[in-house]
């Protein structure tokens, strides 16, 4: 449409283009206007890590940190920061353990049964696949309970076990689904090959079908990164004790709701929700072009 | 998706007579035997448990009693409610409209290719990546009666300080208000629903001579209506177990008076801080019911959507 636009543009006089050139500023403007108000919670956020403390608790509440003493050093002081017992940094560790393991754990896991579901003909497939899909559809407020339970009974609370350990056995059935769509989409002349030059079933799925699942993986490695990253809920149910791993969001959320919230190091916790953004955002930096391409969510319209 | 499913699921299994079909059948089995094992310890234990519970009066260590529907029985008794069915259909049925629509005009104003609409794009979708503490701790920040940036610049034109989540009058407007920054999230589901529409329906439209406004009804939304269900029946899920209220409300997740707390954090309550597992399992279970009821209907009902051109 914009085209036609473009060439209907060319043809007409100076006066339209002034016209058009006042659409393009005002839609430009309007497009600004937004632009900044959604972002102005999170510049916000920025300024005051890098504010005094004095700063933070001035009545005046200023916008801008003061530029010539700019504090980077909150966010070298946030890694030491003690909450009942716990530092940022070691925290920052748990949730890297956790995350190492899942982002290996969880697309090897899905894509196993994925494999089966998508290139394997056997008996009872179909129905393991629909009691699959079934617990998609289960509000996830349903087991949150009994897990809790369960774990309490096996020593597993305050611990980082339910995190990962859980993630070995299918890792989640959503992530199946979406790389099942995908493998689908790989050639069976290509299974079939290999099966006539007698290649194994388990070769079959390492040699031949994960590497072409490269984009699928690496978009499932980056919303496992997210999510176990951003995840303040687990913990919230699974750490009760005072000397459980916290993780990093975890340790962010006990610091600004619970006991007394020193107004003074607002800016600390400012650095801790900067830090805490900047790592998300580099990923979908990067991987951009693996998180837009619609083949990985093609599975999930019509 | 429900698409995809009935296709897995119709019984159109090619049926292969080689020598390598019970070899398939072992190796299919191991290769979703991890799942398997997932399904039965981390989903139909614990499903079976929760509905064993739920007809229990339990705490999960000394009390552990059979009470038959007492629990649900309870639910009409108990004070608290009310309030909470009142919050979370609020919160549903305001928020969910109000994010379509406010996304859609969003699209709407990014959908052209002049070369700055990209950087604005990818601007309106950064608040969808900050994690939810994160968002929680700026909000508190930023809406705090003393120290908060909100009421620092209505002080500076002139206006009365605004209370925010410190009263109970305010809050839900203040959660509500707080959503609207995830609007780029659906600003990106409306995109690419438009880019799904030919547009050689808008320019045999024009020839036809529907104006603007006759193109949007009869073209836009029609064929946005797959992606406007699928927003609708995930988000409707989503907001009746909502519970990311725990980060910003105060008195663990409830607000002042309760005037936040919703229907997720009243699970959550129940279980881990009043112990009551028995009546949480079958708290849970009836929002269940009411989810699944709701997203049968939206699907019953869902001859509005047009799949195809």
């Amino acid at each position: 449409m914009s085209k036609e636009k473009q060439i209907a543009r060319r043809n007409q006089d100076t006066q339209l283009k002034i016209w058009n050139g006042a659409k393009v500023s005002a839609l430009f403007l309007l497009m600004t206007i937004i632009a900044v108000i959604l972002l102005f919670p999170y510049v916000f956020m920025l300024n005051k890590s890098l504010m005094t403390s004095s700063m933070v608790i001035d009545p005046k509440v200023p916008f801008f940190p003061d530029f010539s003493q700019l504090q980077w050093k909150n966010y070298v002081r946030l890694f030491t920061t003690n909450v009942q017992g716990h530092t940022f940094g070691q925290a920052l560790g748990n949730t890297m353990i956790i995350i190492v393991f899942n982002i290996i754990a969880i697309p090897i896991s899905a894509s196993m049964a994925a494999f089966a579901f998508a290139k394997l003909h056997f008996k009872g497939k179909n129905i393991v696949f629909a009691a699959m899909m079934l617990t998609i559809m289960l509000p996830g407020i349903v087991t949150q309970i009994p897990l809790y339970v369960i774990y309490s009974k096996i020593g597993w609370l305050n611990t980082l076990l339910p995190f990962t350990i859980p993630n070995l056995f299918g890792g989640g059935a959503l992530y199946i689904f979406l790389i099942r769509q995908y493998m689908m989409g790989i050639p069976n002349e290509l299974i079939d090959a290999a099966k006539i030059d007698g290649c194994g079933y388990f070769r079959m799925y390492w040699q031949i079908v994960m590497p072409n699942c490269r984009t699928i993986l690496i978009y499932i490695m980056v919303n496992v990164f997210v999510a176990t990253w951003s995840d303040y809920y687990g913990p919230l149910l699974y750490m009760s004790s005072a000397d459980a791993p916290y993780t990093f969001a975890y340790i962010l959320f006990k610091n600004f709701t619970e006991g007394d919230v020193a107004a003074d190091l607002a800016n600390i916790r400012m650095a801790g929700g900067v830090f805490m953004t900047i790592i998300p955002a580099i990923i979908f930096v990067i991987f951009q072009r693996e998180l837009t391409d619609s083949t990985v969510t093609s599975g999930l319209k019509g | 998706m429900e698409k995809a499913l009935l296709s897995a699921l119709s019984p159109r299994h090619r049926r292969k007579t080689n020598q390598f079909t019970r070899q398939e059948a072992i190796a299919g089995w191991l290769f979703v035997s991890p799942l398997v094992i997932g399904l039965l310890f981390f989903t139909l234990l614990p499903i079976l448990c929760s509905i064993v519970w739920a007809f229990k009066d339990y705490d999960g260590f000394t009390v552990n009693r059979f009470i038959g529907f007492g629990n649900f029985i309870h639910m009409f008794h108990d004070k608290e409610m009310g309030k909470v069915w009142a919050n979370t259909l609020i919160y549903t049925c305001v928020s969910i409209p109000l994010n379509l629509i406010l996304s859609y005009l969003l699209a709407w104003l990014v959908n052209n290719n002049y070369r700055f609409t990209k950087v604005f794009r990818v601007l309106y979708y950064f608040p969808c990546v900050i994690p939810g503490v994160v968002n929680g701790l700026l909000w508190l920040d930023m809406t705090d009666n003393t120290y908060g940036i909100f009421n620092r610049m209505l002080q500076a034109i002139g206006l009365p300080a605004f209370p925010f989540f410190s009263e109970a009058s305010t809050a839900m407007f203040s959660l509500l208000l707080m959503g609207i920054w995830g609007v780029g999230g659906g600003m990106i589901l409306w995109l690419s629903a438009f880019k799904g529409i030919s547009p050689s329906l808008y320019e045999a439209a024009k020839i036809d001579g529907a104006n603007g406004w006759q193109r949007f009804t009869h073209i836009t939304i029609p064929m946005s209506t797959p992606i406007i269900f699928f927003n609708l029946v995930t988000s409707v899920i989503g907001s009746l177990q909502y519970n990311g209220t725990l980060v910003i409300a105060t008195r663990s997740g409830r607000g002042i008076d309760d005037s936040l707390y919703l229907y997720g954090v009243k699970i959550w309550f129940t279980a881990f801080k009043d112990g009551n597992l028995g009546y949480a399992c079958a708290l849970s279970w009836v929002l269940c019911l009411v989810i699944s009821a709701l997203t049968l209907l939206l699907f019953k009902t869902s001859k509005w959507v047009v799949y195809g051109e």
